[in-house]
């Protein structure tokens, strides 16, 4: 399938594209556009104004995308913390690994296009992934 | 961002409905937090970049989903002086809020708490520090007072991150 967002990916587009190729479709490619009329017919559109799967009623996409496909994974409702706080800031969460995250995800975006920011935040947020889900289980941060 | 050559803007106009009025303090608090100067009621103004950009469209979109309206405008002053009005107020603002921080960055430092509760009002005031931070598009001179005033509380605490590197940051 194909699914569309907008060019210079940040930490809430790259978390989303992280998400729908290891959660939603493993076949997931994706197309950068500049304005939302650039979006292909065939694809489906996230953290674009106007789409579904996008900011609505305070949330990010990431979590958007969770509620929108029942995915209740609580590992992946602990990223979506992060997620949002690295996004937004509102302090709606507490996420004090948002802003390493936020820097870093700029910073690859100011060096890399956005297919290597995409091939190259995957295996981060897979990690990023294990450690908040050994946390879980933990109760505690992992070693 | 220069406060002398005209440069551009992104606004944002909107009506919400009076009633009911979360949505109208939740839209105020993410204005107040991205720095955003109200320019008339309904109308807001940040310096554009793709970041302000972005984060303005997102509170347009939550007013329509709130059954307001809203529009994304990208603008240039008229006048530089209509600019410099605008900027300077912004920095009028920040100024006030830095001025408040060094004033208790300032107190910790010469009261008599306890180092460990000296040490937790440090990092209160160092996160205070960062949101203004974050909300100042033109920073004023308080910038750098505060930033000082909060090396000195943490140099009073023998710490090992020395007075100079918070005021490279």
């Amino acid at each position: 399938m194909r699914w569309a967002t907008r060019a210079g990916c940040h930490i809430d587009r790259a978390a989303c594209a992280w998400l729908i190729r290891r959660f939603l479709d493993p076949e997931a490619e994706f197309v950068f556009v500049a304005d939302p009329d650039e979006v292909p017919a065939d694809a489906t559109p996230f953290d674009m104004r106007g789409a579904e799967l996008s900011h609505h009623q305070g949330d990010c996409s990431f979590e958007r995308i969770l509620r929108r496909y029942h995915l209740e994974d609580p590992v992946l409702w602990d990223l979506a913390r992060i997620v949002h706080e690295a996004d937004l800031a509102d302090e709606r969460y507490d996420a004090p690994e948002a802003p390493g995250l936020d820097v870093l995800l700029r910073g690859l975006s100011m060096v890399r296009g956005d297919p290597e920011v995409l091939a190259l935040t995957g295996p981060l947020f897979d990690g990023l992934y294990e450690y908040r889900r050994r946390a879980l289980l933990l109760g505690r941060e992992p070693s | 961002m220069t406060v002398t050559g005209r440069s551009r803007w992104v606004l944002l106009s909107y009506q919400l409905p009076r009633e009911p009025s979360t949505p109208r303090i939740a839209l105020w608090r993410k204005l107040r937090r991205l720095g955003a100067a109200q320019l008339l009621d309904g109308l807001v103004a940040l310096p554009l970049d793709a970041r302000n950009r972005e984060q303005l469209e997102w509170l347009a979109d939550e007013v329509a989903d709130a059954g307001g309206e809203a529009a994304i405008w990208l603008a240039e002053p008229a006048t530089a002086a209509q600019e410099r009005a605008l900027a300077a107020r912004m920095a009028a603002a920040a100024a006030r809020d830095y001025q408040v921080l060094v004033e208790a960055a300032h107190q910790a430092a010469s009261g008599s708490e306890a180092p460990a509760a000296r040490r937790r009002t440090l990092a209160r005031l160092r996160r205070e520090l960062r949101r203004i931070q974050a909300r100042d598009h033109f920073p004023p001179p308080e910038r750098d007072a505060a930033r000082m005033a909060l090396a000195e509380l943490a140099a009073t605490l023998n710490t090992s991150s020395d007075a100079t590197s918070e005021v490279r940051r």
